[in-house]
């Protein structure tokens, strides 16, 4: 499947957000693939964090509610905790990451995927959800007061 | 004796990654494997140096890189030549997850802990590339 | 099919530093030391390091900043990889630095490690670091 993106570039930097995707506030990107939902961090996340190195994922059957704190991503700089955009129960974690916890930086919206979700109530969950267009615009400003406190 | 491995660093700037990498074809050159392995710089490849290329097309090439953009080992190859082994400095890193650098360019004691494991795992591929290359 | 929007027009309040880092010889070591030291303490709001090997392996972002913004190459010796290779594969920096060249007139020891620098090699970074923060500002004021 091509990759449609809204793209912006600061400095040396091209940040990407994947027009067709959702986006939660905690910077992660969910979508629908069929009954489940696919979970992933966002482009600007990944940049931000460094460079991969550990990913703790959920086990599978585990049952969250919007908010859990659900994993934990390592790099060289930074432990963070990956939390659940919505609620529902894992159905899959992508466990190719153990030996390749780099695709999370170079595929953030691809082959770097955490986790499946059944969403237990995706109608109300959904709506707290941002349209890719909206999260870029606050991303934008997000990059330009990070970047100017560099 | 003629050398017969070239390893070369990518030496990125912007990461712990690059130093670790740097620091750890030092140790190999100067201290484990004199006698059998040289290095040279990613730059005069990239201005076709006749001198550095002609060197890399005579022997053995390990690469070691940082991050994935995997420039030690594309700068290699852009200059015509092969390379027998392309290891990441992550690999050193996955195995040893209490050991971080502790800046980017000043390591610290557990940066050159990963130094010191990142040489002995390039000394063990300089073997096996020499070995096969026999 | 993508999508471009960039932030707002250019403005050119940033310069790139391009070093060799050179690991055959202990200027190479130099540039990297007195670049980030640029990058980290002495200009951190006005300066971006690229990795120069990144014109070759990387994807467009390094290639476009350099043809865009004003750059500053440190070469550790006269063979000048980063300066030839900038303007090869992207535009012509703004200005270039031969630190072999830098120390000779400032009649300062080059290090004799390519590993480790002592104290008195920081005279030798200072001096870089200073020589590349110059150039900075003045690139800045030609360009504001």
């Amino acid at each position: 499947m091509s990759k449609d993106f809204i793209e912006m570039t600061y400095d040396k930097f091209i940040f990407r957000v994947e027009s067709s995707y959702l986006y939660h506030p905690d910077e992660c990107w969910v979508k629908r693939d069929g009954e489940l939902v696919t979970v992933g961090v966002t482009d600007f996340f990944q940049k931000t964090i460094g460079d991969v190195i550990f990913i703790e994922l959920p086990e599978t059957g585990s049952e969250l509610t919007k908010g859990d704190e659900t994993g934990m991503i390592e790099t060289i700089k930074v432990n963070v905790t990956v939390i659940s955009p919505v609620s529902g129960t894992i159905k899959e974690v992508n466990t190719e990451l153990g030996d390749n916890p780099q695709w999370v930086n170079t595929e953030p919206y691809g082959g770097g995927w955490l986790f499946k979700m059944a969403p237990s109530d995706w109608e109300t969950d959904k709506k707290e959800l941002m349209e890719a267009q909206n999260y870029f615009s606050i991303m934008e400003k997000k990059i330009t007061k990070e970047m100017a406190k560099e | 004796m003629e050398k017969k491995v070239v390893v070369l660093p990518c030496s990125g700037i912007g990461k712990a990654f690059g130093e670790i990498g740097r620091q750890a074809v030092y140790e190999l050159v100067e201290d484990l494997r004199p006698d059998d392995v040289t290095t040279t710089c990613l730059g005069r490849l990239m201005i076709d140096d006749p001198e550095a290329k002609a060197l890399v097309q005579d022997k053995i090439v390990i690469t070691i890189d940082g991050c994935t953009q995997d420039c030690a080992r594309k700068t290699v190859e852009s200059s015509g030549k092969k390379v027998e082994c392309a290891l990441r400095v992550i690999e050193a890193i996955k195995k040893n997850r209490g050991l971080k650098p502790e800046g980017i360019l000043e390591l610290g004691e557990p940066g050159f802990k990963l130094v010191h494991i990142l040489a002995q795992r390039l000394n063990e591929e300089v073997d096996r590339v020499m070995r096969k290359g026999q | 099919m993508s999508e471009e929007i960039t932030l707002e027009e250019i403005k050119y309040d940033k310069v790139g530093i391009i070093p060799c880092n050179g690991e055959e010889i202990c200027e190479g070591t130099l540039t990297r030391h007195a670049s980030r030291k640029v990058l980290d303490k002495l200009r951190p709001q006005d300066t971006v390091t690229i990795c120069l090997p990144l014109f070759i392996a990387g994807d467009e972002g390094e290639r476009n900043f350099a043809k865009i913004f004003p750059t500053i190459t440190v070469d550790g010796c006269n063979k000048r990889c980063s300066q030839l290779s900038t303007e090869r594969l992207s535009g012509k920096p703004s200005y270039s630095i031969i630190v072999s060249e830098l120390l000779k007139a400032h009649g300062i020891e080059v290090p004799q490690s390519r590993r480790t620098l002592t104290e008195k090699d920081q005279i030798a970074v200072d001096v870089v670091a200073e020589e590349i923060a110059n150039k900075v500002d003045e690139i800045l004021e030609e360009n504001s």
